[in-house]
């Protein structure tokens, strides 16, 4: 596994520290150390990595809001020395949460958690997609869900959950790599976690839409797009 | 046994959790100079931002400051260190004035200044090992 990284965070001891159990692992090539959210954002804009260091609490904006605003879905790993963001990091899908200072066997765990294949996870779990359709592997079997039933797909770690009015299907994919098996002229991404079918938003506010009731949000990166796809007159 | 000292090994400062330092760096003594000379290259700057917030009188950047530094402590096995901030971390958050954070203010003050006296001192003695090691 040679995965690419990058190292968002404000304590230089803490970065270097890192950095140092990056190359010691010899599994990870460091792109890039960042001090705050929008120097790491921009780097990001025009580079893809498959794992970020995130630290939570920088100056500015916190880790959290470069989640929220990141256009793609690499994997995340939190670096902070506050435990009361654990429930958040379960809300983002972040695959661990290194509570700092952290050893380096507990380093070499977190990495253990990344799926060798994660950036590139295509198991054929939508094994067809048509104009009007896709085949969705769930439960050993092969179901065929109409784009017109779909409220949205949601990210969940290593799964999916597709979202019906009537059911909730779950499936091993993500969201990057179903963003584009999905038809463009029904679905569109709008959050790292999110994918949505836009006949179903019934109103929208201000980073945030509502579908059958349901608040999904939109990142800054998306919001733009979004606006231009909607029939706003 | 705890008095005895093994050769190429370094004894540190009793403030300073051994266990914690050989848990992070194992016995790469001139890793361990690397960490305190970049804690104390940043010390002044992190500290400084602790005393303009308090100086300012703004609880969240006194707070966001507090929270910044205090991971450098365990970084250096200063855990005392890092749980008084830990705790004055949570009294910021807890304030309903600034007037209430003054005593604490003045306690975590004076341990940070100790904290920076301490990794100097280990810094130039652990330099001086390493060097005699060579």
């Amino acid at each position: 596994m040679s995965l690419s990284c990058i190292i968002v965070e404000d304590l230089q001891v803490a970065a270097d520290y890192l950095n140092r159990c990056c190359e010691k692992s010899g599994q990870l090539t460091v792109k890039g150390h960042f001090q705050a959210v929008p120097e790491a954002l921009a780097f990001l804009n025009s580079n893809v990595v498959d794992l970020i260091f995130l630290d939570v609490e920088m100056p500015g904006a916190t880790g959290f809001d470069l989640l929220d605003q990141i256009a793609y879905s690499p994997k995340v790993i939190l670096t902070t020395s506050k435990p009361e963001y654990a429930y958040d990091a379960f809300e983002y899908n972040v695959t661990d949460f290194l509570k700092k200072p952290f050893t380096y066997q507990r380093f070499l765990d977190a990495l253990k958690k990344i799926p060798p294949t994660a950036p590139e996870v295509t198991d054929n779990s939508v094994t067809e997609t048509g104009i009007d359709h896709i085949f969705i592997k769930s439960d050993g079997k092969l179901i065929r869900l109409n784009n017109e039933d779909i409220l949205y797909i949601e990210s969940m770690g290593d799964y999916v959950k597709f979202v019906t009015g009537e059911k909730k299907y779950i499936t091993h994919n993500t969201i990057k790599n179903l963003e584009e098996k999905v038809s463009k002229q029904s679905f569109m991404k709008v959050h790292r976690s999110y994918i949505i079918n836009i006949d179903k938003i019934s109103n929208i506010r201000e980073n945030g839409l509502f579908i059958s009731g349901k608040e999904i949000p939109i990142s800054k990166a998306h919001k733009q797009e979004v606006l231009k796809r909607l029939n706003i007159i | 046994m705890g008095s005895e000292t093994l050769p190429n090994q370094f004894i540190f400062n009793e403030k300073m959790d051994k266990d914690t330092l050989y848990g992070l760096y194992t016995d790469d003594f001139p890793y361990i100079e690397e960490i305190f000379a970049t804690t104390l290259q940043h010390f002044d700057a992190d500290f400084g931002a602790v005393q303009l917030a308090f100086e300012q009188e703004n609880i969240e950047d006194l707070k966001r400051a507090v929270h910044k530094i205090k991971p450098t402590f365990g970084f250096v096995g200063l855990l005392e260190t890092q749980a008084c901030c830990k705790k004055f971390e949570d009294d910021c958050s807890r304030a309903s004035s600034f007037t209430q954070l003054t005593n604490e203010y003045t306690n975590i003050k004076n341990m940070l200044l100790e904290a920076k006296d301490i990794i100097q001192s280990e810094y130039l003695r652990l330099k001086a090992f390493n060097a005699s090691l060579l």
